[in-house]
């Protein structure tokens, strides 16, 4: 035994001296190596307590392995060292089991703390409701009457390699979520349709959402800044084009916005009940609708209605293009139970509805009558008896 | 009355006409351990270039951002697939391939126990992955939810060759059932003369318990997947909300198989580390007392840790405690394997 203690000695002395030099460098600023330290009191902890953790392990890492090497290259064969006949050590063993169980007791106590830490959501100041969609977000401010989806915004130009790629390829958005900075800020996560799950790592947020359940997390942000996190759980082919933005920012900037998008909405709606009375053309019905289809219908059913079958059917041409209009507005208001098509009537507006369904109807060289502003229209009024 | 000096490859008893089969015959009917040991290895080996092929395909993909050479849904078959067969076609099948060979020559037993379920354990195998490779050139593609299929997404959003995703684990189950009740049979009642348990080496002790592992959590698996498959095709609603079932229950399910998995996956291993070690070291292991039970106690453990598969799940708090404790709990036994382990290298003179 002494002569082995001897050994560790001295390596350990070296070692840990090594090491002492990489540590300042480990722990600066965010490394790009190592996980970010964060805008949050969460963050800063996590990464504390992740720091902690990392230095025992290499501390344990460079003993445990120092010694074997040492021990398989200085009692090697070819030096005629014969191989000692001792296999039993009861003291040795009560040691090397009494060790790791207190190393473990020291790192389960701010462990937990932190987790209870990220459990308390109680009084917070902000309340979000976030929906995983596939593949999109949506925020709903509780309270206020703020909703709107967050879609990726990085060009499909980009991500085909036909256009150079931005700063913050697919981790851009149309709508960001903007929060105001100092306030606690709770989230409360579900899913329209499969598990999915809202990760910000600057925030050191991650919680699944799960549909038909309510998730609860929170957040107090420090710095005013942008944070871009993505979708955590695979939920299926664009699971890596839905991401994240936070803009945290001061709170009369907070209260501005609010206002703003209280007042867009207010429009919106006001604009949707003035498009639910009027009578469409053709024209008008097909531009709105072709942008309607690319935001919300082309990543199951394809730029030419030719789908991804089976689970995305075609519409081209489909039973359902050819077949009722009724039938077709319900399978868009109401989804289909039992299959990936999900109900669009919360999110469309009749005029929104009533220019996709024509333009599926007619687009794609399917009834080009549409041209001269000739064919079958659906009315905004004809949703609005459906729903 | 031998005619050995006449013909001396005949036999001096009446002659039986013991015909060794060879060719398809061979093969497809061996009860012999040696030879199906070698058909699980050379299984393994070939699995191992199909999703070694895969891993290709992602990683050729993700070499530069943007979309190169595959669209995200086949890609996400790639990864789903990759998984699929390496953990089930390439990792568990070298083990009991191993196990099928060292064994009975390790406790001096003849062969298996049961030579005739040994061969259909095996055969099953190349049907059951047949099946799941088939499947993504069914319309649809193949698996494309993840080597650990949560659903809903596996289920409702799922393509139709799921039916014979299910149906492969479940043959593939079969298969891993029957060979640890082979194992454990053999191990039990067949070991020679004088060798008690606690004579036993190290590979054969971590092969038992693997097989107990195996026989408390393939059912599991089973239950899970024929749960989707009633999703799916008979209305049920085991995990969908809507119809008062859960998601996550999905996830509790799967992964109490899941942990106890990657033990079986992992345990062979350190059996075959604990033998090699003291062979290259030239003296006996140390403390095989210890690594008997640090062994038993890091399969015991297993089964109350699935949950650290769940953090982010919304687990109440209580249950996330608990189950980081348990997790960090293992550290102790696997430490002392480990440690135990590297003790043959030190204190040679």
């Amino acid at each position: 035994m002494p002569s082995v203690f001897a050994h560790i000695k001295s390596w350990s002395v070296l070692t840990c001296f090594l090491s002492s030099l990489l540590i300042p460098s480990l722990s600066s600023a965010d490394l790009a190596l190592n996980m970010p330290k964060g805008s949050t009191p969460v963050s800063e902890m996590v990464y504390d307590l992740h720091m902690i953790i990392l230095y025992i392990c290499v501390v344990i890492a460079i003993i445990v392995f120092g010694v074997m090497f040492w021990s398989i290259f200085h009692h090697r064969k070819s030096k005629g060292h014969k191989p000692a006949n001792f296999h039993e050590s009861t003291t040795v063993e009560v040691i090397w089991t009494a060790i790791p169980l207190l190393i473990l007791i020291v790192m389960a106590i701010p462990a937990t703390e932190g987790v209870f830490a990220m459990y308390d959501t109680e009084d917070s100041e902000v309340d979000i409701q976030v929906t995983g969609y596939q593949w999109k977000w949506r925020y709903q401010y509780m309270g206020e009457d703020v909703e709107f989806f967050s879609n990726l915004s990085t060009p499909k130009e980009q991500i085909l390699n036909q256009q150079s790629k931005g700063e913050h390829y697919l981790l851009e958005v149309d709508e960001p979520v903007v929060v105001p900075v100092n306030k606690k800020i709770r989230f409360l996560l579900t899913s329209n349709d499969v598990i999915h799950a809202w990760w910000v790592p600057e925030l050191a947020v991650k919680k699944d959402a799960i549909p038909g359940f309510i998730n609860e997390t929170w957040t107090y942000i420090t710095e005013p800044g942008v944070y871009r996190g993505q979708c955590a759980e695979l939920c299926g082919k664009d699971h890596g084009f839905m991401p994240i933005v936070v803009k945290a920012v001061e709170e009369s900037e907070y209260l501005d916005w609010l206002n703003q998008k209280k007042q867009l909405r207010l429009a919106e709606l006001a604009k949707a009940a003035a498009e639910a009375e009027q009578t469409w053309d053709m024209n008008r019905l097909m531009t709105t609708g072709k942008d309607v289809y690319e935001k919300n219908c082309l990543a199951c059913h394809q730029a030419q209605g030719e789908g991804l079958p089976p689970v995305f059917p075609a519409l081209k041409g489909s039973p359902i293009i050819k077949g009722e209009i009724e039938d077709h507005i319900n399978i868009v208001l109401r989804g289909k139970t039992g299959t990936a098509m999900a109900a669009y009537g919360p999110q469309l507006s009749d005029a929104e509805i009533a220019a996709v369904v024509t333009y599926e109807r007619n687009a794609w060289g399917q009834n080009d009558a549409w041209k001269e502003n000739k064919g079958e229209t659906v009315q905004p009024a004809d949703v609005a008896k459906l729903r | 009355m031998n005619d050995t000096v006449a013909n001396p490859d005949s036999n001096s008893v009446p002659d039986h006409d013991h015909h060794q089969p060879s060719g398809l015959s061979r093969w497809l009917l061996t009860t012999n351990h040696k030879e199906i040991g070698t058909l699980y290895l050379i299984f393994s080996f070939v699995m191992l270039f199909i999703g070694g092929g895969m891993a290709f395909v992602i990683r050729a993909e993700l070499f530069q951002p943007g979309l190169q050479f595959v669209d995200p849904n086949f890609f996400n078959q790639m990864t789903t697939m990759h998984g699929l067969i390496m953990v089930f076609g390439v990792v568990m099948p070298a083990f009991v391939g191993l196990a099928n060979w060292m064994v009975p020559l390790m406790i001096g037993a003849p062969d298996m126990a049961l030579p005739r379920m040994n061969n259909w354990s095996f055969w099953i195998m190349p049907f059951a992955f047949g099946m799941l490779l088939s499947s993504l050139f069914m319309e649809g593609g193949g698996p494309n939810f993840g080597w650990t299929f949560y659903a809903p997404l596996s289920t409702t959003y799922a393509p139709p060759s799921t039916t014979f995703f299910i149906f492969g684990v479940h043959l593939m189950g079969l298969s891993s059932i029957m060979g640890a009740i082979n194992i454990i049979t053999t191990i039990m009642n067949m070991r020679a003369p004088g060798m008690t348990l606690m004579k036993m080496p190290m590979f054969v002790w971590t092969w038992l318990i693997t097989a107990f592992l195996l026989i408390a959590v393939m059912p599991v698996l089973a239950g899970c997947v024929t749960m989707m498959l009633m999703d799916i095709h008979f209305g049920t609603s085991f995990f969908n909300a809507a119809g008062g079932g859960d998601p996550v229950m999905f996830q509790h399910i799967f992964w109490f198989f899941g942990h106890p998995e990657v033990y079986i996956m992992i345990l062979p291993a350190f059996g075959v580390v604990s033998q090699i070690i003291p062979a290259f070291s030239r003296k006996k292991l140390f403390g095989y007392h210890s690594m008997v039970y640090a062994t038993a106690s890091i399969a015991l453990l297993s089964f109350v840790v699935w949950a650290h598969h769940m953090f982010t799940v919304g687990l109440p708090v209580a249950a996330e405690l608990f189950f980081m404790y348990a997790t960090m709990l293992i550290a102790v036994p696997t430490g002392v394997k480990v440690l135990t382990g590297l003790q043959p290298c030190s204190k040679v003179r």
